[in-house]
């Protein structure tokens, strides 16, 4: 049987294997959002790539299945332990497990971040600026949302207004609760997108069928994964994506330059891929948790870390989830999670006592979440709980995604306690301050209004977070940054890290596009550089440029954004 | 699965035994199983017709946690053949130690959380009533836990002062939705539609259902009215403390 990726998607065979003792160019550690596109890129422009993933290699058709409980092995769900004012809980609530990481049960809405964004401590003075603007990025922005590629309205009015490659999809009925909620109240809202999901087919990826399991892994290849989006052509381009190795430790040479990864394979033993540079993808948690964990001569706090800010800065945005409950049948469970959001309170208002803003999204819980829901937000249990749960169908849920600022006491640590392979597990303490607690009260308190002009006849809310980022930001200054703007470590010239860990700040756009962006650009100089990162221990700045011969098959000229 | 005579006054009389609690009568999203995709099949049917055995847990802690899940997700509605297992899942959960992907740092791993929780359970209803935990009324049962869902244990014991009340009422509930909603069973009742790949969804707006679903049937469903586990929509507390992730949502 093929290994396959999607209905009618297989995975390119033979993949290339690089011999034990061959000297690799590139080692990346993670293979998800920013992984996937990274090796992707740097197959095609010809350099020798292994990425090591901790998780499997997903056969689509075999292992995933359309079922909440039955998708438990999509997360990450080894130990971490969370504390602080404000625990974060892990697992199912961020990163992924597996080729494609986290891009694999992400919803996938799919917005850009503001121009403002870029600038926050300028124009705020809170936060942090980013050592790029947003005018750097927007060409891999309209790049990337070819390559997903992108479903959404033809007219997104919010931020630097643009269009969308695909077609926005049809409205489910919690969209339609947004849309009329938000209508009422002079609110603008969009519906069908953004969103990663295909409305059309695409290449050898069918279109979405509605079926509401985005967060269990879409079976249908509709939603996009880096596992089907650029994967398959790194392979096809010679790359090695090696499944169930976790790394454990970046290997450093005598005169400061990193030689490999250290790591445990599927079998337990420890194994060494050397290398001429290393990128660390890891997301925001297993990224600073390798830093850490790597600590040695000269880098005794953790490596790359001469600042002392690896595992600083951590943010997660506010999640709060208001229910309604309304009195004719909703459905929630069908479409897709992602569909219908306004960005009407995404920038600061000087009229509120907060900076910045948030976002208003629909969610679509499942029976099992939307049960944990009802749990935490109306203490259900018991009689009351089987008799709130058989209503499932009459309740419709809308997200806060409020933009929390990067403090230095939010935090990834190494913990006493080890996991299974012997290795420090992290530590993560998150504490809500002042601004963030207004920004969320004011967010709870328009979205609940939201729930009521939209006709909800009872209405309730959870506290949560989502999408962790930041832990290895990115910034002009080596004291108190870890990466250079093209995810370099200050402090050592051939580590480099790509992922979400490098964002200075979240702004209220979900992560996932700036982040594949990020990961083509940071490719594109790669590539420009050439043999200097190996050789060389000067740092040039100069834009790479943005190379549009890199993407994969059926992208390169299809859909070009409708810009305004 | 122990089950109880039910002392209750219940809305509409006695509790019935009941194959399909819930408004959605005929829905089987079983019979649908046709159109799912192989994987899916398989993991579902296996949820139905194999039950985990009790690995973990000793006989009498069993007893004790099955005692206690009847309270927190009672089936006393459902008639025996149609009763959902709770326990064995959380069984099979801690047998294996598989974990959520975290642990709040002032909380035990899950494993020792549930032991010495049961435990205190235990023996808040000896302090209190004199009795065993399983041989108390269901209402003296609902009072000691309810005093736990309020945070506010009563008796007191040395063991909330070690694991923070709400946090081990929230891995408790939350391990026994996971049982319950993952099942089909409690999909007919709630009016979910279930696994839909390779097939999809055609009617996505105003609620209606596929042709496969059915329509709302409401009717007065008879959960006892004098349960302390009644919702109190004035009483409702606005919300209950920050729980594990459920899966990740925007």
């Amino acid at each position: 049987m093929p290994h396959r990726l999607g209905p009618m998607q297989t995975l390119p065979s033979p993949m290339r294997r690089f011999a034990e003792n061959e000297t690799v160019d590139y080692c990346i550690v993670g293979v998800g959002s920013a992984g996937g596109v990274l090796v992707q890129r740097l197959a095609r422009a010809g350099f020798r790539v292994v990425a090591l993933e901790a998780g499997p290699f997903w056969d689509t058709e075999k292992d995933w299945v359309s079922d909440e409980k039955g998708s438990h092995e999509l997360y990450w769900n080894d130990l971490r332990i969370t504390g602080g004012t404000h625990p974060l809980a892990l697992g199912s609530n961020n990163s992924g497990k597996g080729v494609g990481g986290g891009s694999v049960h992400w919803a996938a809405f799919a917005p850009r971040f503001h121009p403002s964004d870029f600038r926050v401590y300028t124009e705020d003075g809170v936060g942090a600026d980013w050592p790029i603007s947003y005018w750097d990025l927007k060409p891999y922005y309209e790049l990337l949302e070819r390559e997903i590629p992108i479903a959404g309205p033809a007219w997104f009015p919010w931020g630097d207004p643009h269009g969308h490659p695909y077609g926005p999809h049809p409205l489910g009925g919690v969209g339609d609760v947004l849309v009329r909620g938000c209508t009422k109240l002079g609110i603008r809202s969009v519906a069908g997108g953004p969103v990663a999901i295909l409305s059309a087919s695409h290449g050898d990826r069918p279109h979405c069928i509605y079926r509401g399991f985005c967060l269990q892994g879409c079976k249908v290849g509709a939603k996009a994964s880096t596992l089907i989006t650029h994967v398959p052509d790194a392979i096809t381009h010679g790359a090695e994506i090696r499944a169930h190795s976790m790394a454990s430790r970046i290997s450093l040479r005598d005169d400061g330059r990193v030689d490999g990864v250290v790591y445990i394979d599927r079998d337990g033993a420890e194994r060494f891929q050397i290398s001429r540079a290393v990128i660390v993808a890891g997301y925001a948690i297993e990224t600073p948790r390798l830093l850490l964990n790597s600590a040695c001569p000269g880098h005794r706090h953790g490596m790359a870390n001469s600042s002392g800010t690896v595992g600083k800065y951590l943010m997660a945005q506010a999640g709060n989830v208001v229910a309604g409950r309304f009195e004719e049948l909703i459905r929630l469970y069908k479409a897709p999670p992602a569909h219908a959001l306004s960005e009407e309170f995404y920038e600061t208002d000087k009229r509120r006592d907060f900076a910045r803003g948030f976002a208003v999204q629909t969610v679509g819980p499942l029976p099992v979440a939307f049960a944990k829901q009802m749990i935490a937000a109306m203490g259900a249990w018991g009689w009351g709980l089987r008799s709130v749960m058989m209503d499932y169908n009459h309740w419709a849920t809308i997200g806060v995604l409020g933009e929390i600022l990067p403090w230095e006491d939010n935090r990834v640590e190494l913990a006493e306690e080890k996991d299974q392979f012997g290795l420090r597990v992290a530590r993560v303490t998150f504490n809500l301050h002042d601004n963030d607690k207004k920004l969320i009260e004011f967010g709870k308190k328009r979205v609940t209004e939201i729930m009521w002009a939209a006709g909800a006849q009872q209405v309730v809310q959870e506290s949560r977070f989502a999408h962790l980022v930041g832990a290895a930001r990115m910034g002009a200054d080596p004291a108190t940054s870890v990466v250079d703007k093209f995810g370099r470590t200050h402090d050592i010239p051939n580590l480099f890290i790509c992922d979400d860990s490098i964002l200075p700040t979240q702004g209220s756009a979900n992560p996932g596009l700036t982040i594949q962006a990020l990961a083509a650009r940071t490719a594109d100089y790669l590539i420009r550089q050439g043999d200097a990162i190996f050789f060389s221990n000067y740092r040039d700045l100069a834009e790479p440029g943005i190379r549009y011969d890199l993407s994969p098959p059926y992208t390169r000229f299809k859909g070009i954004p409708r810009i305004a | 699965m122990s089950r109880k005579s039910f002392p209750f006054r219940s809305t509409g009389g006695d509790l019935r035994d009941l194959d399909h609690p819930g408004y959605y009568a005929g829905l089987s999203t079983l019979a649908q199983k046709r159109s799912w995709d192989e994987a899916t099949r398989r993991a579902v049917t296996e949820r139905v017709e194999k039950t985990p055995p009790i690995r973990f847990f000793s006989e009498p802690e069993a007893a004790l946690l099955d005692a206690v899940i009847d309270r927190l997700l009672p089936q006393d509605d459902r008639s025996e053949a149609r009763t959902i297992p709770i326990l064995p899942v959380i069984d099979e959960r801690l047998f294996k130690n598989a974990l959520n992907g975290f642990r709040y740092e002032n909380m035990p791993p899950d494993q020792e959380a549930y032991r010495l929780g049961i435990k205190a359970i235990d023996e808040m209803a000896r302090s209190r009533f004199k009795q065993h935990f399983v041989e108390l009324t269901v209402h003296r049962q609902e009072l000691i836990l309810k005093s736990l869902h309020d945070g506010q244990p009563d008796p007191e014991h040395a063991v909330w002062r070690r694991i923070p009340v709400h946090r081990f009422w929230a891995l408790l509930m939350e391990d026994c939705v996971t049982a319950y909603y993952a099942h089909p069973w409690a999909w007919d009742e709630i009016g979910f539609g279930g696994p839909a790949y390779p097939r999809g969804y055609m009617r996505l707006e105003n609620g209606l259902p596929e042709p496969w679903e059915k329509h709302e049937q409401r009717y007065d469903w008879n959960a006892p009215a004098d349960s302390l586990s009644v919702l109190d929509e004035q009483g409702a507390p606005p919300e209950h403390g920050s729980l594990h992730g459920h899966g990740g949502s925007h």
